[in-house]
């Protein structure tokens, strides 16, 4: 990745989030360096499957739907119209495709057993399999307390927090406007989720976050 | 496009908020995302080679060849194209060739696929109609091999290693475009 960096977005010098270096990355493979996509890849990669996860898709389908959803990137480096935006645009892809297995899941599920009251009006309702985590992961108490503050807040920002702290701060507005929970001009500020959780934090105790 | 269902957020929920939305981040901030991130990472792990599968999808993708339909996929079928392979010094090994045929129009792609010697795997192919092929046998994380078949539309590969792979098959004369197999597993 030796290519030119001038003339690139430029937020607080170049590169500075990771919805700028996707940015950088798009415009490097579209003037034809083909190992331009690999760093965001590796970077990215998480975030995705996060977000995937996040819809209810199991582990080898989200496999599958990351992995696609970095297949039609290459399809699509040319058309995608605002390179800027591309963050944003890897993850309603993503998340698009997560539905869509969701529902085919579905589908598949109910020609098999023809469940009597599967409900209709609720085809969405994802299974609610919330991921817990062992003891070993949270071993710290501090840990323990700011997951269990997590738990405490509406689904949707938690959703949204577990995949803001996957990225870079600033991205805030790309995640969030991608998962379907426009913040208004949010900006780099942070928001009624965060602002929560360090409420709910702080009330537990004198923790030292920094 | 959003088909999750708002959420009832309503004040009450929010309560007393002790730090201001619109407040700047701060280090405090960011020392919770870290930390957050860390547990996330921790409680569902992303598969340990889902980047590099999906940077060698996205390589196949990148070379714009159409891809081609596996066909037929037969398991354990001991020596019936084995004129090439009867012929090698190792063919004492136990016979477990795997033939694949993939078409794509009016080309069909056959390979075998039978064990070589370090524990590698010998491919075998052979396309119609005959005519002579570039053909590219990717691999992840690996620069593309390239051999040239005979005019009979015949090529090998003697020793790959293990793993994903996925051939690209064009002709020498620059004649249509290039075709792919979907990726399989030597």
């Amino acid at each position: 990745m030796t290519g030119s960096r001038e003339a690139l977005p430029d937020v607080d010098g170049p590169g500075a989030t990771l919805g700028d270096r996707a940015a950088i990355a798009l415009t490097e493979y579209r003037e034809g360096n083909r190992q331009a996509l690999g760093d965001l890849v590796r970077e990215a990669t998480p975030l995705l499957w996060h977000t995937v996860r996040a819809q209810g898709v199991d582990h080898d389908t989200a496999d599958d739907v990351v992995q696609s959803t970095w297949v039609a990137l290459v399809r699509h480096a040319d058309s995608i119209a605002e390179p800027k935006a591309v963050l944003k645009w890897l993850l309603v892809t993503a998340k698009r495709a997560a539905w869509e297995a969701v529902r085919k899941h579905r589908d598949d599920e109910k020609r098999r057993t023809e469940l009597p009251d599967d409900s209709p009006e609720h085809p969405m309702a994802l299974p609610a399999k919330d991921l817990l985590p062992d003891a070993q992961v949270l071993r710290e108490e501090r840990d323990r307390i700011l997951w269990a503050s997590l738990q405490k807040l509406p689904g949707r920002c938690q959703e949204l927090l577990r995949l803001v702290s996957l990225a870079d701060r600033p991205d805030y507005r790309y995640i969030s406007a991608a998962i379907g929970m426009p913040m208004g001009s949010i900006g780099s500020t942070r928001g009624r989720c965060l602002a929560k959780l360090r409420t709910i934090l702080d009330e537990q105790g004198d923790f030292s976050w920094t | 496009m959003d088909l999750t269902p708002e959420p009832n957020v309503d004040d009450e929920t929010w309560g007393r908020l002790l730090f201001d939305p619109k407040g700047v981040l701060d280090a405090g901030d960011g020392a919770v995302l870290t930390r957050l991130a860390h547990l996330v990472e921790a409680v569902d792990p992303v598969p340990d080679d889902l980047v590099e599968r999906s940077l060698f999808a996205m390589t196949l993708a990148g070379l714009e060849a159409d891809l081609m339909e596996a066909v037929y996929l037969d398991a354990p079928l001991a020596g019936v194209r084995g004129a090439a392979a009867a012929a090698r010094a190792d063919d004492t090994s136990p016979a477990e060739a795997k033939t694949i045929t993939f078409t794509h129009d009016s080309l069909t792609v056959m390979i075998s696929l039978s064990p070589s010697a370090g524990g590698k795997v010998r491919i075998d192919g052979w396309a119609a109609p005959a005519a002579s092929l570039d053909v590219e046998l990717h691999r992840p994380g690996a620069d593309a091999v390239a051999v040239t078949s005979d005019d009979d539309g015949r090529f090998s590969f003697d020793a790959v290693d293990r793993g994903r792979a996925s051939l690209v098959v064009r002709r020498t004369d620059g004649g249509g475009g290039a075709v792919s197999t979907p990726i399989i597993e030597l």
